[in-house]
């Protein structure tokens, strides 16, 4: 565990390493976003004073929680970065390392997200209190508590799932339509774009087996307590389960990828 | 410490014609071409041993240093480090061994070294104490305490490289891998650096396996060199006998005290040897081993002699030499 604080620290020292940027990404992006949310929001109630389930005011909320807690479980300073590695033979140094690549990627990124959890802080943290809390949803110490494990488990359960389809660079080189594509996919079925209840009926169960859901979602539904005790547990065994899936498949591809490793660039 | 047993290693990679033509064929058809990088290759490096592997472009060097590091699978053969077998890459190989790049960055480019080396401390479990002490020592040696709380980027070439050995020496391997340690050092700093390989390599005697294409670091560092040339070791060897076993003659200078007339290269001269200059001033042939002394008092009996030298043929100009003869 020392290891992994310590490469936690080390990536927290080096996002702050350029303030300008630390602070551009901490308040300019989010505000930036904040603006996006609110005409998205806008647009959707232009013509009535609901959509699906949402009131203007709930569903302003679901986007200011989804953008929070999405960079939280994105950490998009970790985007491309293990196919880059393969691809221009940095991966060479972290081979001869004697630790997992795995393991030091995933403190890694853990380590990035210090931007994030200073947005959430300094500004998510007073939204519920300007905003107000809608009717029919409640932030209290247990849901917040709900959605602390169900972020974290989004976090790793988002690593593990890009993790794969980064090591496809050991073979295709450059994979970052892949990347693209993944985001969009998880962003729409993860519920970053719509909330996931508007989706039509029959698409839920099957959303409520994927894995995105549990990414970015899931978290919210949990902080804002439209999760029941019961299924938020159930949601937690299934993502847990996406988790272990999705570990397999790492360790499988990573075998056969280092295999065809040629460390160029070297 | 080190040994290669019949090790290969092939590479299949995509080629495409020049042109947008090709670029558009190249999305459906692709053309491999199948490169043997290196063939069959045995040698053994014992500890305290530093080895220069020394070759052109392209001639397999690197990979060979890779597959020994464990960076990659060969395609065949067998090697072992220290026991192990390197692709497998176990936590106790690679806790004795350091691979250096000179053209790949291993340090946290955005941070002061310090931090690197206290996150290499935690990667290799040095205890602190070890850490302290031999960390005040590479710092010393190399001269660099003022930087290490410089941003790495912000280093010179010189200095980070300095900082790269330290990065990969805390831990104290057993196994060096060297790879163009000096490539883009001004003359100073690569001085700097052959003289720590080599006061290191006294006091810790590792293994050390060495590629560089600067002569000077092979003759400064290496006693003994494998000379690879596509893929295949065509020499292994003392450094020293390369110029014996493949220098057979040797370059006689002759200073000239001042002449009216330039020395025309007569046949006379030629008889002597190979006419590399002549001059008012100097006479410079290349003459086979056996005849030097011969040739030498032919030249002070003919010429006004004020100064003779026998030197022997450049190490480096040898080297190429095996290589095109080998190619040819």
């Amino acid at each position: 565990m020392r290891l992994f604080w310590s490469i936690v620290g080390v990536q927290v020292r080096k996002r702050m390493a350029y303030r300008t940027d630390f602070w551009i990404n901490s308040i300019v992006a989010f505000a930036a976003e904040l603006g996006v949310a609110y005409f998205i929001v806008a647009a959707m109630f232009s013509g009535g004073d609901r959509v699906g389930e949402f009131s203007r005011h709930g569903m302003l909320l679901y986007y200011i929680s989804v953008i929070l807690i999405g960079k939280v479980v994105r950490s998009t300073d970790m985007e491309h970065v293990i196919a880059g590695d393969i691809y221009d033979g940095s991966l060479s140094r972290y081979l001869v390392y004697p630790t997992s690549f795995f393991f030091m990627k995933y403190a890694t990124q853990i380590g990035s997200l210090v931007p994030s959890l200073v947005q959430i802080f300094l500004f998510g943290a007073w939204v519920p209190f300007v905003l107000g809390v809608p009717e029919g949803l409640q932030i209290t110490p247990w849901t917040v508590a709900m959605c602390a494990v169900a972020l974290f488990l989004g976090n790793a359960l988002h690593f593990l799932v890009t993790y794969p389809i980064e090591l496809v660079s050991f073979w295709a080189d450059n994979c970052w339509s892949l990347m693209v594509l993944h985001r969009i996919v998880a962003g729409l079925l993860g519920g970053v774009l719509l909330p996931l209840t508007l989706f039509p009926a029959w698409s839920q169960k099957v959303l409520a087996i994927l894995p995105f859901k549990y990414m970015f979602s899931f978290p919210v539904d949990a902080l804002l307590g439209r999760v029941t005790p019961a299924a938020f547990f159930q949601g937690v065994g299934v993502a847990i389960g996406w988790c272990a899936i999705m570990a397999c498949i790492s360790a499988m591809v990573w075998r056969r990828g280092t295999l065809q490793y040629t460390g160029v660039g070297m | 410490m080190i040994e290669a047993t019949k090790l290969s290693k092939t590479f299949t990679t995509h080629k495409k014609e020049p042109g947008l033509k090709a670029s558009i064929k190249s999305l459906f058809v692709r053309n491999t071409i199948t490169k043997h990088a290196v063939k069959e290759v045995s040698f053994r490096v014992d500890e305290g041993e530093i080895v220069g592997l020394v070759g052109a472009n392209g001639a397999g060097k690197t990979t060979l240093v890779k597959m020994l590091a464990g960076v990659i699978h060969p395609t065949s053969g067998d090697a072992r480090v220290l026991g192990h077998v390197p692709w497998k890459r176990s936590n106790d190989f690679r806790r004795q061994i350091a691979l250096i790049m000179g053209q790949k960055a291993q340090l946290w480019w955005d941070l002061p070294a310090a931090d690197s080396f206290l996150l290499l401390r935690e990667i290799y479990q040095i205890p602190e104490p070890k850490f302290r002490a031999t960390l005040d020592y590479l710092v010393g040696v190399l001269e660099v305490k003022e930087q290490l709380t410089v941003q790495v980027r912000r280093l010179s070439l010189g200095e980070r490289m300095k900082m790269e050995l330290i990065a990969a020496l805390l831990h104290g391997p057993r196994v060096v891998y060297l790879d163009e340690p000096t490539i883009g050092l001004d003359l100073t700093a690569q001085r700097a650096i052959r003289d720590f390989i080599l006061k290191y390599r006294e006091e810790h005697r590792p293994a050390m396996l060495l590629t560089s294409h600067y002569m000077e670091d092979i003759e400064r560092l290496c006693k003994r060199i494998l000379i690879i040339r596509e893929g295949e070791i065509v020499y292994d060897g003392l450094l020293e006998k390369v110029v014996q076993t493949y220098a057979d003659h040797k370059v006689v200078t002759a200073h000239l005290h001042k002449r009216p007339e330039p020395v025309k290269e007569t046949d006379e001269l030629r008889a002597m040897g190979q006419v590399e200059k002549c001059n008012d001033l100097l006479i410079k042939l290349r003459v086979p081993r056996l005849r030097v002394a011969e040739v030498a008092g032919e030249l002070l009996k003919r010429y006004p002699v004020a100064d003779l030298a026998i030197e022997e043929v450049d190490v480096g100009t040898i080297i190429e030499k095996i290589m095109r003869e080998r190619s040819a």
